[in-house]
């Protein structure tokens, strides 16, 4: 299992420089995902599916109307938002007050509609966006960086750096910390806990919308694609801690990491369940994770 | 209580008197996923622990009684013990280091656990790791548990199983484990305070959870005669098992029965009817079920019959 | 009276003719095919329902008197009183179990006399199962793992090349370049997703490299719809071989197309299966697939030395809308072989048909793919004359060049590279 071979410092700085740029993917889906978790204390299962959501919307764009993905993003992020903040409203609302299991089990019920829609909306067929203004690989000496990908991490440090700011600075933000901490006193301090709810599962989504926008840049896309991000969302979240930003940013390039060099000096058939692996060891140490509380 | 005894005895009768393969496979399909669920409530429903990886006891089960028979030659039966005591043991390895975790935080180490399970069966050569096994082809008898000219026999051994797991259930709800598991699925902290050994009895919860749905992956090796990772361990069978449990009613005995009852029904049916176009209508419908239920009826259907039954007495 | 005997003998005409008229009436069989319809791979088993569906028609006499293809011109069943095929479809949703339930279903319920299909390995073991418990002959032209014919079942049979014989091509094909071009190769890395189909190629692949002489430098499995595939391409670019093999499914086709190229690894060849075929494929990834070469049993080329090749893809063209794909081009075969077989048993009865099969000699000139014809091995039940053959992708379009003997093109040789391509 354990690679033999001797391995060049360049392979193993390019590798790291992959593992990077898949990670910073990962925090931009991650994060939506522990603000809703933190907020409201509901594990979104539908989450991967609004990431493919995001991704659909950026392919239909381009091929209808020959908008290239990098300006979908604002429109992506809109068009989430209110899916998500219509989500929340008429769906998510109404279990808040109901069993654990209710909660559980309503956002699974959500993503299998989802990802039905979408194979009866446009056929089960896999989709890919051909070329388009930011492509191909820089090469430093021995090191290429796929554009697509620097460009997607990029988005992703500046789309976090934003939320963060915007959840320190803003009025409406430092809300939605207060709601994040400790709901009874924030309800108490007067702040609206159910339009707090309602936005930031908007936000949520339309984040990880963004994420969708810059993935569809170079992966493929299909109604199933949810599925395999969404899980490892929910290890980067835990492992970061459930409700801080910061913990699920960290923990995103981590996994990225561990998945990229994991599977290049053990068994690449492995690189998921090491990371799988990771959570639950980090769980049973630390049950907040790194930078929970 | 008459109602229990007209239901079974229908339920008796019915391979006598319909002998179309389809509906017998659709009802044995139906008692195999009841059981899952009664197995999947005693930790969830009844304990509190949201386990959404039960297809990984449920694909141990069938792996290692399929394993023994094909390379040992091991009579399934022992094969069926072996499997949930196999099942079992892992449970409590991985249930132990688990044992402080509540809700969503269970949840999803239930689901990485099942994963890790999945991904490592897929590269054990020694079980034929991608390529699964298939299992060797008996004569007909009881003692082989296999059969071949006839699903009766089958129909008859997985209702068998499902009445053992729901005298389980029943006896975990009624005793005085069943009104500690209730205790932590309230609250770990008061039940510790009141002297409840909490994880004593998590582990318990767990360890008979798994070895009742090993059992069910025995019946499937037997029955299907061909198991891969793919189809004994998804993530889509852990989903579904805790899909129909809360249809129907987690907590309560009967709950998860109605709830495959249910689905599976509709599951098969519908597939039949819309899925040779190709065009997902019948998850679709599924999906929109569930979220319907899960936000109006949270109780299941269980919870709709008790406040009829209530509402007459 | 008279009248009396009049109306008898009227009516007595009248029911012997109704009576003949039943009898004369043509009769239907029945046969099963089982695909998957919905789910992750319904646009496969769509594309093998299309297959089957011409081959139905050309088997009922649709398309005309001069196809050169079993029953085309008779148009029916000679020997069965011109009785025609239809096929009942079940959607197995690419899953084992319902591999096994539809089939009992079709075969118990919808009284098929015989099951074709169900294109993913895993489904048609289940599958053929049932069949063989059920004693009812099963013909299978489109599922590629050769467990399924090591298993001596008496009731199935497989028309078409399987994951051994397509893995011993790779390796024919290696040996055959190195003596065209003189260029010495003595490595190779094996790449397979990781469920049943990829590993018995990897299997086979390390299998036939010792045999051939050739050293496996990286052996690499990994799952189909990874999110990132940069290590595993990275310990291939590590190992430096000469030529990569690579199985997979069209999604992890297309994504380590797209991470070979931006990572720039560019062995002297890229030789691959399934995937790399699928319709989707070529779509998706456009000038990046050119010059990698894939296994198949079938190429539209083909028709430039085989008219009936031309002939056939013209109807399905014309029928569709699309070209004939090679998983269509598979699946089209099954129907022919189970027509052929009823018709010399003259009957539908399981054991009859099973003897028919058995003593099955479809001639060259009527298959559409380059073989010597269709004729089953006794013992295994596989077409023994079922070999598969290389095309290469030239300006996005499928080319025939292995076997060198019939190919359409010359192989491009070795693999040009990546830049310059965008």
């Amino acid at each position: 299992m354990l690679a033999r071979i001797e391995i060049m410092p360049e392979q193993l700085l390019q590798q790291i420089v992959n593992g990077l740029l898949i990670g910073f993917m990962y925090s931009l889906i991650a994060i939506g995902l522990t603000l809703i978790w933190g907020v409201m204390n509901i594990v979104n299962f539908a989450h991967g599916d609004f990431l493919m959501v995001g991704m659909f919307t950026s392919f239909w764009l381009f091929s209808l109307y020959g908008l290239d993905p990098l300006f979908s993003i604002p429109i992506c992020f809109l068009l989430l938002f209110v899916m998500g903040m219509l989500i929340y409203r008429f769906i998510v609302s109404k279990v808040m007050k109901g069993p654990m299991l209710a909660q559980l089990v309503v956002t699974f019920g959500v993503s299998i509609f989802l990802s039905n829609l979408a194979v009866y909306l446009w056929t089960p067929d896999f989709r890919l966006i051909p070329p388009t203004i930011l492509q191909g690989t820089w090469e430093f000496g021995e090191i290429i960086l796929s554009i697509p990908k620097t460009v997607a991490s990029v988005g992703s440090i500046i789309t976090s750096v934003c939320l963060f700011l915007f959840l320190k600075k803003t009025k409406t933000g430092k809300a939605i910390l207060a709601t994040e901490m400790d709901r009874e006193s924030a309800l108490l301090m007067g702040i609206n806990t159910e339009r707090i709810n309602s936005l930031s599962f908007g936000i949520g989504a339309a984040l990880v919308g963004v994420a969708g926008a810059f993935l569809s840049t170079y992966y493929y896309i299909y109604p199933q694609v949810g599925g395999l991000f969404g899980l490892i969302a929910f290890s980067i979240v835990a492992l970061g801690g459930f409700g801080s930003i910061e913990g699920a940013f960290i923990a995103g390039i981590l996994v990225g990491l561990v998945q990229t060099l994991g599977g290049f000096f053990f068994d690449p058939a492995y690189k998921y369940a090491i990371v799988f692996m990771i959570y639950l060891i980090t769980i049973w140490i630390r049950p907040q994770g790194l930078l929970g509380w | 209580m008459t109602v229990g005894l007209a239901v079974m005895v229908m339920l008796l009768i019915f391979p006598l008197v319909v002998t179309q393969i389809f509906p017998l496979q659709i009802m044995i399909l139906v008692f195999m996923y009841a059981m899952l669920g009664v197995a999947w409530n005693i930790m969830g429903g009844y304990a509190g622990m949201f386990s959404f990886g039960q297809a990984a006891f449920f694909g141990i089960g069938a792996y290692t009684s399929s394993y023994l028979l094909m390379a040992f030659h091991v009579n399934p039966w022992f094969g069926l013990i072996a499997g949930g005591v196999v099942a079992a043991l892992v449970a409590a390895a991985i249930g132990y280091p688990c044992s402080n975790l509540r809700g969503h935080y269970f949840a999803i180490a239930s689901i990485a656990f099942a994963e890790i399970v999945r991904v490592y069966f897929n590269n054990w050569t020694l079980v034929n790791a991608a390529e699964g096994i298939s299992l060797p082809m008996l004569d007909e008898s009881f003692t082989n548990f296999m059969f071949h000219n006839s699903k009766v026999p089958y129909y008859y051994i997985m209702l068998a199983f499902l009445l053992l797991a729901l005298v389980v259930c029943h006896f975990v709800a009624t005793s005085k484990m069943g009104y500690y598991f209730r205790a932590i699925k309230e609250s770990h902290d008061v039940a510790e305070v009141l002297g409840v050994n909490v994880v004593r009895y998590r582990l318990i919860a767990i360890m008979v959870s798994a070895f009742l749905s090993a059992m069910a992956g025995t019946f499937y090796a037997q029955y299907v005669l061909y198991i891969d990772p793919e189809s004994v361990m998804l993530l889509a069978i852990s989903i579904q098992i805790v899909l129909l449990s809360m249809l129907g009613g987690a907590g309560s005995v009967m709950g998860p029965v109605i709830g495959a009852a249910v689905l599976i029904p509709i599951a098969e049916v519908t597939r039949v009817w819309l899925g040779h176009q190709g065009t997902g209508v019948d998850m679709l419908i599924y999906g929109f079920l569930i979220t319907i239920i899960s936000v109006y009826q949270p109780q299941g259907v269980w919870g709709i019959l008790s406040r009829i039954g209530n509402r007459i007495k | 009276m008279k009248v009396k005997s009049w109306i008898t003998i009227c009516l007595s005409m009248f029911l012997l003719l109704a009576f003949s008229g039943t009898v004369l009436a043509q009769e239907v069989i029945k046969i099963g095919a089982v695909y998957p319809l919905t789910g992750n791979i319904a646009s496969t088993g769509l594309d093998c329902k299309r297959g089957v569906d011409l081959a139905v028609d050309i088997i009922n006499g649709k398309y005309g008197k001069d196809l050169d293809l079993p029953m085309a011109k008779t148009g029916g069943l000679p020997n069965l009183g011109g009785a025609k095929l239809e096929v009942i479809y079940a959607d197995t949703k690419g899953e084992p179990k319902n591999g096994m339930s539809e089939t009992e279903r079709l075969v118990t319920q919808e009284k098929v006399v015989a099951i074709i299909g169900a294109y993913q390995s895993s489904v048609t073991k289940t599958a053929s199962q049932a069949t063989e418990r059920l004693k009812v002959p099963y013909v299978c032209s489109d599922s590629s793992s050769p467990t399924l014919t090591e298993r001596g079942f008496k009731y199935f049979f497989r028309v078409s090349p399987h994951d051994a014989i397509f893995a011993k091509d790779w390796f024919q094909f290696l040996k055959d370049v190195e003596n065209k071009t003189k260029m010495k190769l003595t490595t190779v890395a094996i790449l397979y997703e990781n469920t049943e189909f990829g590993s018995n190629v990897g299997k086979y692949a390390r299998k036939y490299a010792q045999e051939f002489g050739y050293k496996v430098v990286a052996d690499v499995s990994y799952a189909a719809n990874a999110t990132d595939v940069t290590s595993e391409v990275g310990t291939l670019i590590k190992s430096k071989p000469d030529v990569l093999m690579h199985a997979s499914y069209i999604t992890d086709a297309i994504l380590f197309t797209k991470t070979f190229k931006e990572m720039g690894f560019a062995p002297k060849g890229i030789l691959t299966m399934a995937g790399y075929i699928e319709p989707g494929y070529l779509p998706a990834v456009r000038v990046d697939g050119n010059n990698i070469i894939v296994r198949s049993t079938f190429a539209l080329d083909l028709g430039k030395r085989k008219p009936l090749v031309a002939k056939v893809s013209q109807l399905f063209k014309k029928k569709y809308g699309i070209d004939m794909s090679e998983n269509a081009a598979r699946s089209f075969m099954a129907p022919f072989v189970l027509a052929d077989a009823f018709n010399r048993a003259k009957s539908t009865n399981s054991e009859a048909v099973v003897k028919a099969l058995l003593e099955t000699n479809i001639p060259g000139n009527q298959v559409i793919y380059p073989w010597k014809g269709i004729q089953f091995d006794p013992q295994s039940h596989q077409n023994i004359y079922a070999q598969g053959g290389l095309v290469q992708v030239q300006n996005q379009q499928y080319v025939t060049v292995w076997p060198f003997a019939s190919a359409a093109k010359d192989v491009v040789w070795p693999f040009p590279g990546w830049k310059g391509k965008k």
